[in-house]
């Protein structure tokens, strides 16, 4: 299955996930993605989810200067991002409940 | 690892600022939002990836610009580039926004449980579009030609109707008009074909309806001008006909021009000559008469019922009644009489019976025949 269709729906979710756990600028923010797994997601629409969260007033920003490069904008998680997260958080367990049943496999909770 | 050569540098420059080329018509302030790190972020990806992909190019690694500035931007809930805002235009290009509407639309209508069918089942239909199609694009061609008609009367105009229908299925086929140079005519044709399709079958509905007008009143004469009718039945008529009228009776004079009565007429071959063939059942009017009257036969000497003895005689229709076997008879008491003369006299003829071929007057006179 093509999980670039499914990711979509949920990259606003993976990214809050990953935001709340530590503020981030915009590589490191995709580089834990892959980490935890989320292997197909392009650089771009993490990019733009982290502005568009932002412009929603989920995250959070501010620009941390380097010594050796450039200064790097960090997100950081705020309460209307926690209510957001743990709303989606919600949803999507149900969904995967939904389809784990459906698809009559075990989901882990 | 963590310094990247100058070559990646300036790929990585070269390649953000393409990005950003891409994103022009969002205005300066959200391209700086959207591209603040981009190349600090470009060049910790490519410097990431060289661990598992030595020696990628920014554009392996990335993809084209545009994409990845379409990318962007959709991911940040930012319309998709369109010409309408390169060209400036403030209302938005109305062909993107048809699009947008359509798309909108179409997710509705999938997210409906009946729509998967009725759409396999449109998809299933969309030859036909084609078909109809090219003949909508004939029919404009042709008529800006001065033709008309639902179909082509002649081989040029068959080819050219062939040629448009090839055109329309090869493209809807996805066959031909690929090129974004030329793909612009097929788009454009196929929205003059759905514009024009309902006119045009319009027209020729109203065409067709003309031409059923036009076969009907031929039918009825009309087009004759006034001219007398040809009537042509598979049965000739039996009976005497003049001008154009079925008789009913026959008045006969003689020389002098005074009313005959039992006269029996035949023909050239001596059939009798028969006004009518209802046996006494029909009812006839004559002029001024009140009540339509119905004729009996007289009997000759073999007991035969006569038909050819004029005038015929009867009574009015009122009077008759019906038999043990059902027809109709003048009771007992009632007596058959002939009708009224159409003139008590006719005009007498000249002594010459030569002058009698000419004889005409201001009143058709019945000849007796023989």
């Amino acid at each position: 299955m093509d999980t670039t269709q499914l990711l979509k729906g949920v990259l606003d979710l993976a990214v809050l996930a990953v935001v709340s756990d530590e503020d981030g600028y915009g590589y490191d923010v995709v580089r834990r993605l892959r980490a935890a797994g989320i292997e197909e997601v392009g650089d771009a629409s993490v990019y733009g989810t982290l502005r568009r969260l932002y412009s929603s007033g989920a995250l959070t920003s501010y620009v941390v200067p380097s010594d050796e490069g450039p200064h790097r904008k960090y997100y950081g998680i705020n309460a209307q991002g926690r209510a957001m997260l743990e709303a989606q958080r919600k949803d999507w367990q149900e969904f995967a409940g939904t389809m784990g049943r459906l698809l009559k496999t075990e989901v882990v909770r | 690892m963590s310094v990247l050569d100058t070559t990646d540098a300036l790929d990585v420059a070269g390649y953000a600022a393409a990005v950003r080329r891409s994103l022009a018509d969002l205005g300066p302030e959200q391209v700086d939002d959207l591209t603040d790190d981009l190349e600090a972020d470009l060049a910790e990806a490519l410097d990431d990836e060289r661990h598992v992909a030595h020696g990628r190019g920014v554009l392996e690694q990335f993809g084209p610009p545009e994409e990845y500035a379409a990318e962007l931007r959709a991911a940040a809930g930012l319309a998709p580039a369109t010409a309408a805002a390169r060209s400036g235009l403030p209302m938005g290009d109305p062909v993107q926004d048809a699009r947008r509407l359509g798309r909108w639309t179409l997710r509705r209508l999938r997210a409906q449980a009946w729509w998967p069918p009725v759409e396999s089942f449109l998809v299933a239909l969309r030859p036909v579009w084609w078909l109809l199609r090219g003949w909508v694009v004939y029919q404009l061609v042709a008529s800006m030609a001065g033709v008309s008609g639902w179909f082509p009367h002649n081989l040029p105009a068959f080819l050219v109707l062939v040629g448009f229908v090839v055109l329309s299925v090869q493209w809807g086929r996805g066959a031909w008009f690929r090129g974004s140079s030329v793909a612009w005519v097929a788009t454009t044709a196929n929205v003059v074909a759905v514009v024009a399709v309902l006119p045009l079958l319009g027209s020729a509905q109203d065409w067709l309806g003309d031409r059923e007008a036009v076969y009907d009143s031929y039918q009825a004469g009309v087009l004759g001008g006034g001219d007398p009718q040809t009537i042509i039945q598979d049965k000739a008529v039996d009976g005497v006909v003049v001008d154009g009228m079925q008789v009913s009776n026959l008045f006969v004079y003689d020389a002098e021009g005074n009313p005959l009565t039992d006269v029996q007429v035949y023909d050239d071959r001596g059939r009798p000559v028969r006004t009518t063939f209802d046996n006494g059942f029909e009812q006839y009017w004559f002029p001024e008469a009140t009540e339509p009257w119905s004729f009996v036969s007289r009997v000759d000497s073999d007991g035969r019922a006569r038909w050819n003895v004029y005038p015929l005689q009867g009574a009015p229709t009122s009077e008759f009644t019906y038999d043990d076997e059902g027809l109709q008879v003048l009771p007992s008491g009632s007596t058959a009489t002939t009708p009224p003369w159409p003139f008590a006299k006719a005009p007498a003829l000249d002594d010459a019976p030569d002058a009698a071929i000419g004889a005409e007057g201001p009143v058709p006179s019945p000849t007796s025949t023989p």
